[in-house]
């Protein structure tokens, strides 16, 4: 995917993005970091076409994104919220089967055999048949994650998909986001958590009152200026046995 | 379908069955098995009469009311994601009600009057309900609805000069052959295109973007849900009168019966509203012969209570959230 000069404003209001341009690498897990408003939700609409920009284009596989139809654009590209609202009971299997509705009519019943492959992918075989309400919050994020996967998207779109994850949800989530990666699918999300951002992803694209302040690897961006001038607090980054290095932020030098 | 849910269905054939059979004997004379068999080779009979011309027009239009009202009720219930969501407590209804009675007065030479002025009346409630703020807030749609409710009633009394409430007045009683027909043409048709639209009540299950993401058209299905819902109620205030409650209490109770599977849900709502309508009516007009029992009346004896246990019970408000 990639943006030329994209800026998008908020009827009314003064949070938006400003003349984005950059790529998302295909095959690869970048990840959108930066404070708070600096615009990185908006960034993850206008790449779903949710919110479409004022100026600017956004084009995947070269062809500029409001060229698609919304079926065809389904196909291509998935969300994972980062809450999904449900206003009535479903079942596990229900849920997904909604995935495949792009590569069907919208009244078609969509066979079982259809999404056998990504409950089990997600690793909710034995719970095809559970209802929603019943799942804990990991188990939902996976049925989540399951019906974008359902789409056979070839960009997957997370909005801080760990916010209401435990750590060991947080790390098998990653796991998982590192192998379709691997198998080609490009992987674009946001992170609050900055350690976590650094250590999953192969692109880093740093945002700040929303423009891109910097994009590159997580190596090329691991700077201590950069990060402490970007989030406006003091930031360190030292250097933790068998981890790596470890970006922290210290108290105001008085 | 899941086997218990093959039960009900079961359950609710066998109670429609009996309940079809227990009408046309019941009323003014009862009149049994072998009587109805003898009665049906005499046409020149008065008992014939009183079964073919009476009870049976009857009953096909309880049956037809009832399957729509309820079918109607699951449909806004589906696109407005609010479990008490039904053209009767939204004022659609009323408001149907209203310029048919207007229609009445103004309009008197127009051909299909009281329908195409209930649609009217119909479309103009529900562009009041969905222009505001009341679709982003449950608590709000169901007081604005109320309102319009009670705006269209008071009209209603306003108009026809202080008579009783409309909704008293309506009553499967009298009702004639040419309206049996009416009604079941123009049920029939919605409630078999509300049959194959069932997947798209399931499909408002998600919230509008996620819908969006997997290239669903939102606005569309929902609108066209909400017409088809609209339609339906509006067919039947048009020919019998306003009948409340129907659409709130039988997909309630089919969600606790069959699930939450709309293209299990809006069948089994069909039936057992069909039989919920004509029970109703059945007790209403032979409780007290040879004076009788509104349908209405009934409904609102037993809807009303049903509902104020519904929301007391905490059940689930934003959203049918709760099994």
């Amino acid at each position: 995917m990639e943006l030329q000069h994209v800026s998008y404003q908020y009827p009314g209001q003064e949070n938006g993005v400003t003349d984005l341009s950059g790529t998302f690498p295909a095959g690869k897990i970048t990840t959108i970091i930066g404070p708070n408003g600096a615009g990185k939700s908006t960034l993850l609409k206008i790449l779903s076409r949710q919110a479409t920009p004022q100026s600017g284009t956004v084009t995947l596989a070269e062809r500029p994104l409001t060229a698609y139809t919304n079926k065809l654009l389904a196909q291509r590209i998935a969300v994972v919220s980062q809450r999904h609202e449900l206003y009535d009971d479903m079942t596990v299997a229900a849920v997904v089967k909604m995935g495949r509705l792009p590569y069907h009519g919208l009244l078609a019943t969509v066979p079982d055999e259809e999404v056998t492959d990504f409950l089990a992918q997600t690793g909710l075989t034995s719970l095809a048949d559970a209802h929603l309400d019943d799942l804990s919050g990991g188990q939902q994020q996976r049925v989540w994650l399951a019906m974008a996967l359902a789409q056979e998207p070839q960009v997957l779109l997370l909005d801080e998909p760990t916010t209401y994850l435990d750590v060991h949800y947080q790390q098998a989530l990653m796991t998982q986001l590192r192998q379709l990666a691997a198998a080609g699918m490009t992987v674009i999300q946001v992170l609050h958590d900055i350690n976590q951002a650094f250590t999953v992803s192969d692109w880093l694209w740093l945002l700040q009152d929303g423009r891109l302040v910097a994009a590159g690897t997580p190596s090329d961006l691991r700077q201590a200026p950069l990060l402490a001038k970007t989030f406006q607090t003091p930031i360190e980054i030292v250097d933790v046995p068998r981890l790596g290095p470890y970006i922290v932020q210290v108290p105001e030098a008085t | 379908m899941t086997k218990h849910a093959g039960w009900w269905y079961g359950g609710v054939l066998t109670l429609l069955v009996v309940t079809i059979a227990v009408a046309l004997m019941a009323g003014t004379t009862w009149l049994g098995p072998g009587r109805l068999w003898t009665i049906a080779s005499q046409p020149a009979s008065r008992d014939f009469v009183t079964v073919f011309n009476l009870r049976l027009p009857r009953i096909v239009s309880s049956l037809i009311c009832g399957g729509s009202l309820a079918v109607a009720g699951a449909l806004f219930q589906a696109v407005f994601r609010n479990p008490i969501a039904d053209p009767s407590i939204l004022g659609i209804s009323s408001a149907a009600d209203f310029f048919k009675l207007g229609g009445a007065l103004l309009l008197p030479w127009l051909p299909g009057r009281n329908w195409v002025l209930a649609m009217i009346g119909g479309l103009v409630a529900l562009t009041i309900l969905t222009s505001g703020k009341a679709l982003r807030d449950p608590y709000r749609l169901i007081i604005v609805g109320v309102a319009l409710d009670a705006t269209f009633v008071g009209l209603a009394r306003l108009v026809s000069s202080g008579q009783a409430s409309q909704v008293m007045q309506s009553t499967f009683n009298a009702v004639t052959w040419s309206d049996t027909v009416a009604l079941l043409v123009l049920g029939l048709l919605g409630l078999v295109v509300a049959l194959l639209l069932a997947p798209w009540a399931n499909d408002l299950k998600l919230a509008d973007a996620a819908l969006q993401t997997i290239g669903v058209p939102v606005r569309v299905i929902r609108w066209i849900l909400l017409l088809l819902g609209m339609y339906l109620a509006v067919s039947v205030t048009a020919i019998v009168g306003t009948i409340p409650f129907v659409g709130i209490v039988i997909p309630n109770l089919a969600r606790r019966f069959v699930g939450h599977d709309y293209q299990t849900l809006i069948p089994f709502s069909m039936l057992a509203g069909a039989w919920l309508m004509l029970a109703a009516d059945t007790l209403g007009r032979t409780v007290i012969v040879p004076s009788e029992i509104s349908a209405a009346t009934m409904m609102a004896v037993i809807g009303g209570p049903f509902v104020i246990i519904l929301l007391q019970r905490g059940r689930g408000f934003h959203g049918i959230t709760t099994r």
